[in-house]
């Protein structure tokens, strides 16, 4: 049974739930600033899981969850978040960056190495 | 706190039956924040679907849900609705589901013009059944069924859909999950039959095969072959031979719908009214 | 009992038996010769605000009665052979989902589009398992006008109680004979109306297909605050898909059992001249008119015969039968086909020696037919 995450753990701008990830891909390529990535996992299905990198770089832009289609990654509620006293990053040059060579490492962690 | 899908689901089913980077759950999600958006009570909801891998949708919503036969999808929906007209009927199918085995009860359903929404969740392959051959499938295309490539022509869901009479058609694809939130939930709101063709990805069964490996490039062919209506209608007949336009392409608001139709034949014969003649109707044949 | 007189045909009666039953939906397709139960029925069905809809096909016809059951609503279809054949896979999902509803099949020739304004009896073993899988059929035969009302009325109130589909068959000769007809007051038949079962308890507690294991499933209607799922696939007790080997099992065995461990509540037969009888025949339906003709020329010739009529064909009055079988040498089985039910005799009376007379031209066994078969043996 796949318990749902949707209280956020304590300050997060984005979050996964990793029993409910099935390695699609997906979330790390809509990312537009290079937050996400996946990482090897020998125990998960596709022998990938998801990892969140870079929070700091989350613009809290909500693609990532959207387009999830195994209800596994959440987006902080933009109001909450800045109630709790946190704010989402602005979109850099450096992270727009990041994505790209993410993308281009076929959504595998850089420091993973190629998939 | 992020959007609470846990109210609309049967949580004991999850995680899904469906494949890694299936659309079928995005566009599960997209129907549930619509639903939520609408602000509707689930009981008064009930979720029809038919066979294949959209068939499973009815079992992980929390509504009232009916799991049908291949095809039958609309006629069981056409009962319950009829039963009680006042509440919402979705219908959750295939394109194999509703065009195929069940294209009958589509081109009826649509011209009867009764209030429902019928999901077609077009990935242009059977994917349950690993990779037969779909009333979507584009020529040329390698499927199970055809391994020397697809030669069988095209339905266009929403060309068929229009044509047979729908009063509200509509096409998105599972790339835009923000499109494809306010596409349905103006589809559920329109009263009449509302046809939402969402194209979805299957790059297990129709990928593999067809040199899109993973759902990123199933997606990425997907968005090249859609375009929105406006940029659509602005092209050249060559270039709209292989482009299927998205957004809403027809809306009529005056169409009569069946249940209404239906109880004024109820007060026929209770002796309310006349019985209805040529004259009650603008358009005849 | 009080009665009324009624002059009217077998497919009227039907449809008019339906409506007093409470039936409030009906959804069907033309078929010869079943086609007047829908002329009727929708007429009379929006009158007291219930629907009648002529659907794009038969199987069309069969999916809006089950979804209106799974409203709640007592439903009917009505069809003949060749619609029986399409409606063979949904009378399967009500099977399996446990969806209560009425199909009335008015037999036609047959096999395929056969003789499609003559009768026949062809469509017996056709009603015992009309869709793939196990399960038990429930499946009543109208002998006499009054009984096409009297069945229908009956299968509703069984319908509820099981939770199946029920079928209720006719004939072509029996559908289309115009006569006088005794029936039952309508007060009598609402009077008599069981409803399914409901659970009121509150709805987290509620598990529609947890029950006995001779019982039917506990289906409260949609949009009433009980949320669960419908399904042909095998589920558990929320009605959710499952493979779990145990719960399959269970629930299969269930199907079967919930008709099998309760049969006395369906039977149903008629005895003619049978206390003294010499000769047996069985004959349901139409033909059972012709076979009490025959007795009686039988019977001024000092021939003992008498008939054994099974009401309630499937399941078979199969007790009651032996018992006849174990006593008389001479049984002869009369039907319009090529003996689907006296094979079901045989099996029931555990004796090979069962005489047959069968006819498959489309034209109803006259009552010579059978005094000139019953002097043969």
């Amino acid at each position: 049974m796949g318990t749902f995450k949707t209280q956020n753990p304590g300050n997060q701008p984005v979050w996964v739930n990793t029993s409910n990830c099935k390695a699609c891909d997906i979330c790390v390529s809509v990312c537009p600033s290079g937050v996400l990535g996946m990482k090897y996992e020998s125990t998960s299905t596709l022998g990938a899981m998801i990892s969140i990198d870079n929070p700091e770089s989350c613009i809290g832009c909500n693609e990532c969850e959207l387009t999830c289609p195994d209800f596994a990654i959440y987006v902080a509620d933009k109001q909450e978040y800045k109630a709790a006293g946190f704010s989402f990053a602005k979109l850099t040059d450096e992270a727009k960056e990041r994505q790209a060579a993410i993308i281009a490492n076929n959504y595998m962690s850089l420091n993973q190495g190629a998939k | 706190m992020a959007f609470n899908y846990d109210k609309y689901l049967r949580l004991e089913k999850m995680p899904t039956l469906w494949c890694w980077g299936c659309g079928d759950g995005v566009i599960l999600k997209a129907f549930v924040r619509a639903i939520e958006k609408m602000g509707v009570n689930q009981d008064d909801v009930c979720v029809v679907s038919g066979i294949g891998c959209s068939g499973r949708f009815s079992s992980y919503v929390d509504f009232n849900t009916v799991h049908t036969t291949h095809g039958r999808t609309i006629a069981y929906a056409t009962g319950i609705k009829l039963a009680k007209p006042d509440k919402m009927v979705i219908c959750v199918a295939g394109d194999g589901d509703a065009l195929a085995i069940g294209g009958n009860h589509t081109i009826h359903g649509c011209r009867r013009n009764i209030d429902m929404t019928m999901i077609i969740i077009n990935n242009f392959i059977y994917g349950l059944t690993n990779s037969q051959t779909s009333p979507t499938t584009p020529k040329g295309m390698w499927t199970v069924s055809q391994k020397a490539g697809n030669i069988d022509p095209t339905f266009d869901t929403c060309d068929l859909a229009i044509a047979a009479g729908a009063s509200f058609v509509a096409r998105e694809s599972m790339l835009d999950p923000k499109k494809l939130e306010k596409m349905l939930i103006k589809a559920m709101e329109h009263k009449g039959f509302s046809m939402a063709e969402v194209l979805s990805n299957c790059h297990i069964n129709l990928g593999r095969k067809n040199k899109m490996v993973s759902a990123m490039e199933n997606l990425e062919w997907i968005d090249s072959i859609t375009a929105p209506k406006k940029k659509y209608d602005a092209m050249t007949p060559e270039e709209q031979l292989n482009i299927l336009p998205t957004g809403i392409l027809k809306q009529d608001l005056e169409a009569d719908e069946y249940c209404d139709m239906y109880a004024e034949i109820q007060k026929v014969h209770q002796g309310e009214r006349k019985v209805i003649t040529q004259d009650d109707f603008a358009k005849k044949i | 009992m009080a009665t009324r007189e009624v002059i009217s045909t077998g497919n009227e009666l039907a449809a008019i038996a339906a409506v007093d039953a409470g039936c409030m939906f009906f959804g069907g397709y033309p078929l010869t010769p079943s086609s007047e139960v829908m002329h009727v029925i929708s007429d009379l069905l929006p009158k007291k605000g219930g629907v009648a809809i002529q659907m794009e096909d038969e199987i069309g016809g069969i999916c809006a009665v089950i979804g209106a059951a799974m409203v709640g609503q007592r439903a009917l279809t009505a069809t003949s052979g060749p619609g029986m054949s399409l409606k063979a896979e949904q009378l399967g999902l009500a099977q399996m989902a446990e969806v209560p509803l009425v199909c009335v099949n008015v037999m036609r020739g047959g096999p395929s589009t056969g003789l499609p304004t003559r009768v026949s009896q062809g469509d017996i073993l056709q009603s015992k398992n009309p869709s793939h899988g196990d399960y038990k059929s429930i499946t009543l035969c109208a002998g006499s006008l009054a009984e096409c009302y009297t069945e229908v009325v009956r299968a509703f109130n069984i319908a509820d109680r099981f939770m199946q589909p029920v079928i209720v068959l006719l004939d072509e000769t029996i559908g289309h004979m115009h006569g006088k007809a005794d029936l039952p007051t309508v007060e009598e038949v609402e009077a008599g109306i069981v409803p399914r079962k409901r659970f009121d308890g509150p709805a987290e507690e509620y598990f529609p297909y947890e029950c006995e294991h001779d019982q039917p499933a506990v289906l409260n209607p949609m949009y009433e605050g009980y949320r669960y799922h419908f399904t042909g696939l095998h589920h558990d007790k929320n009605g959710y898909p499952t493979e779990e080997i145990e719960t399959c099992r269970k629930l299969i065995q269930r199907l079967e059992d919930k008709v099998a461990l309760h049969e006395d509540e369906v039977e149903s037969y008629e005895e003619f001249m049978m206390d003294d009888a010499e000769v047996m025949i069985v004959a349901y339906g139409s033909v059972s008119l012709a076979a009490k003709e025959s007795i009686r020329h039988l019977r001024k010739e000092g021939i003992k015969a008498g008939l054994f009529r099974p009401i309630t064909i499937w399941p078979s009055p199969a007790a009651k039968i032996k018992e006849h079988t174990d006593k008389i040498e001479k049984v002869l089985v009369v039907e319009l086909n090529i003996g689907q039910y006296h094979g079901e005799i045989q099996r029931a009376a555990a004796r090979l020696d069962i005489e047959g007379l069968f006819k498959v031209n489309g034209r109803p066994i006259s009552p010579y037919e059978i005094v000139n078969k019953v002097k043969e043996l």
